[in-house]
């Protein structure tokens, strides 16, 4: 299975629907923060696609918020391999 | 060899510790300084002053800006009502807020030196370094002892934090439910208390989430309740004067400058606090002080860039910065870190031998990066030593300078002719057979007349949409103010253009580095 849907059904087994609440591991937290940065991403790019009345391309604003995205989606990536650690 | 090193530990510390403790006695000088001026020193201290005076009457400021006085607050209650009890007793005046300021920065520092000595393994005089290092950071010396709510949010912010990253753990339910409360506090205080909160409940989620879930209920039940009451008791002007009109434009200058401004003179306790993140991130789990200063950095950061916002931003992040920068050289000092089987063959004891010096001299480096000191009289000496001379005012040094855009252009001592500028405004006031329109609320107060509108709070309305001003401009067109008296222009545009047409310049008084322009009735 490929690694990203291994870690989606892994972030399905959250301890505390078991009733056990154990915490998040760094697998878990490196997929929630590589999609997170990934939607954020999509997000600020769509601001450009879908307001086609402005002028100028990406600004300033928006690059600063694209970085901070990337950042987090690639801090999650790194931290998937982890695996069970507790994050 | 860390005993060889050991006397040149102790000798570095005391500089250190030295280095300072000068700052927290500059810190001390201007808070005294500021204590006995009682007029406006940061603009917006009198609106905070005008909101206390409501709490002391049981009124709300959240009110019609449409209708005479044409006054509003766009503030969270908790720290007016905190000052209420001193308007009964002494009436309005700037002290007892100043003090409530300056007190809150003084017990930060105590939690921040608490959770170092606490979580990093006992170490009392790097937990001692790490309190004062918050004490000397220019953006808190700044805002610390002024009439204003920011200081006293983070003081709830770091109290809730440094309680809940030992109750939470522990499932101390009376802990956890003392250090929500206290969370509670801080955004009654201040709404940007708003990144604690999302990193500690970030923090709770990873570590226990089902536990975490049923905490954030319960706080946003608390929390809604309060913010229902508040809207219900003041007629749904709590939600479009603290809420609505609080969006403000965001210039991406001041918050690149700031940031980088933030990084500058904090560096010596960011690369350590950093440090910490990444071993957390990667060797340990993330301690809530790790989340807390990544997020609060972050959106800290991108916050400064709104208008009316500054360096205050960042003071938070400062605050966990010297907690993460404190255990870090705790257990570097102490070779008490726990690494991994494929790092065990690591050096530690000889990195531990090179922190007893390293350490020390990033805490020197450090309070030279946030170095503030008045260079003239008994200081004259001390500057020629340190080759620097006054570059905020003649007789003031601060080594931030006014460069960036967004850095309080405050700091500095005021004189007795600050003191005799502001009594002469108000003399203009006493002057005046009719109301006074002023851009500081200081002067009307001191004069005993009505505070007449809040120039931000209108301005902020007015780009929102939600301020027509029909009953303010009639009276600007009619002339029914005496004087009015403008600092920065903050009035919106319809209001700046009526006081044009109707009113001329008189004279410019100068007061704490600012021309306070006083306008007349134009003659019919």
């Amino acid at each position: 299975m490929p690694p990203l849907f291994t870690g989606l059904a892994a972030l399905t087994k959250l301890g505390f629907m078991n009733g056990d609440d154990g915490g998040l591991t760094k697998r878990q937290l490196g997929i929630i923060l590589s999609l997170l940065g990934a939607l954020a991403l999509v997000a600020i790019l769509a601001i450009d696609a879908l307001d086609f009345g402005r002028q100028g391309g990406i600004g300033p604003a928006q690059s600063l918020a694209l970085a901070v995205a990337a950042i987090t989606a690639l801090v999650g990536l790194t931290l998937i391999p982890l695996g069970d650690a507790p994050a | 060899m860390s005993g060889k090193l050991a006397p040149l530990h102790r000798g570095l510390m005391l500089c250190a510790t030295a280095a300072l403790l000068f700052a927290f006695f500059v810190y001390l000088l201007y808070t005294v300084n500021l204590l006995g001026f009682p007029y406006d020193y940061d603009q917006g201290e009198g609106f905070e002053l005008v909101d206390s005076v409501f709490f002391s009457r049981g009124q709300l400021p959240y009110r019609d800006t449409e209708a005479y006085p044409f006054y509003a607050s766009n503030y969270p209650p908790l720290f007016h009502v905190m000052a209420a009890p001193f308007v009964w007793l002494f009436g309005p005046a700037y002290w007892y807020g100043r003090l409530l300021g300056f007190v809150g920065s003084l017990i930060s520092a105590l939690a921040i030196a608490r959770a170092v000595y606490r979580d990093g393994g006992g170490q009392k005089w790097i937990a001692l370094l790490s309190g004062l290092a918050f004490l000397s950071s220019n953006f808190v010396y700044h805002i610390g002892p002024l009439f204003r709510q920011h200081t006293m949010m983070v003081t709830f912010e770091v109290a809730a934090v440094v309680l809940l990253a030992s109750a939470f753990p522990r499932r101390d339910k009376g802990g956890i439910a003392l250090g929500l409360l206290l969370l509670l506090c801080a955004g009654y205080t201040k709404q940007l208390a708003a990144f604690s909160a999302l990193a500690v409940f970030a923090w709770m989620l990873l570590r226990r989430p089902g536990s975490a879930l049923r905490w954030l209920a319960a706080f946003t039940l608390a929390g809604g309740l309060i913010f229902l009451w508040l809207n219900l008791a003041s007629g749904g002007e709590w939600w479009r004067q603290a809420i609505v009109a609080n969006v403000n434009d965001f210039i991406h200058e001041q918050a690149l400058g700031l940031s980088f401004l933030w990084l500058k003179l904090h560096l010596a306790l960011l690369v350590p606090a950093a440090l910490l993140l990444l071993y957390e991130m990667y060797l340990d789990r993330l301690s809530l002080y790790s989340i807390w200063f990544a997020l609060t950095a972050l959106l800290g950061g991108v916050a400064s860039g709104t208008w009316g916002a500054g360096d205050s931003y960042f003071v938070t992040s400062i605050a966990a910065a010297c907690v993460l920068s404190g255990i870090f050289w705790s257990r570097t000092l102490a070779g008490s870190w726990r690494m991994p089987g494929f790092l065990r063959g690591l050096p530690l004891g000889r990195v531990s031998a090179i922190a007893m010096l390293i350490a020390p001299l990033l805490y020197l480096a450090y309070a030279r990066a946030t170095l503030k000191t008045p260079t003239d009289g008994a200081f004259s000496s001390l500057a020629t030593v340190l080759g620097i001379s006054g570059n905020t005012r003649d007789n003031f040094y601060d080594s931030a300078t006014y460069r960036v855009g967004g850095y309080a252009r405050i700091g500095y001592l005021l004189s007795p002719d600050d003191l005799a500028a502001g009594d002469a405004i108000v003399q203009l006031i006493l002057e005046a057979d009719k109301p006074a329109m002023s851009e500081d609320a200081g002067f009307s107060l001191a004069a005993g007349r009505d505070v007449i509108s809040n120039p931000t709070q209108l301005r902020n309305l007015h780009k929102a949409g939600l301020f027509k001003g029909e009953a303010l401009l009639k009276m600007i067109e009619e002339r029914e103010f005496g004087v009015v008296i403008l600092r920065a222009l903050f009035y919106p545009p319809p209001v700046l253009e009526a006081l044009d047409q109707n009113y001329e310049a008189g004279r410019t008084i100068r007061m704490n580095d600012f021309d306070y322009l006083i306008l007349y009735p134009r003659s019919p």
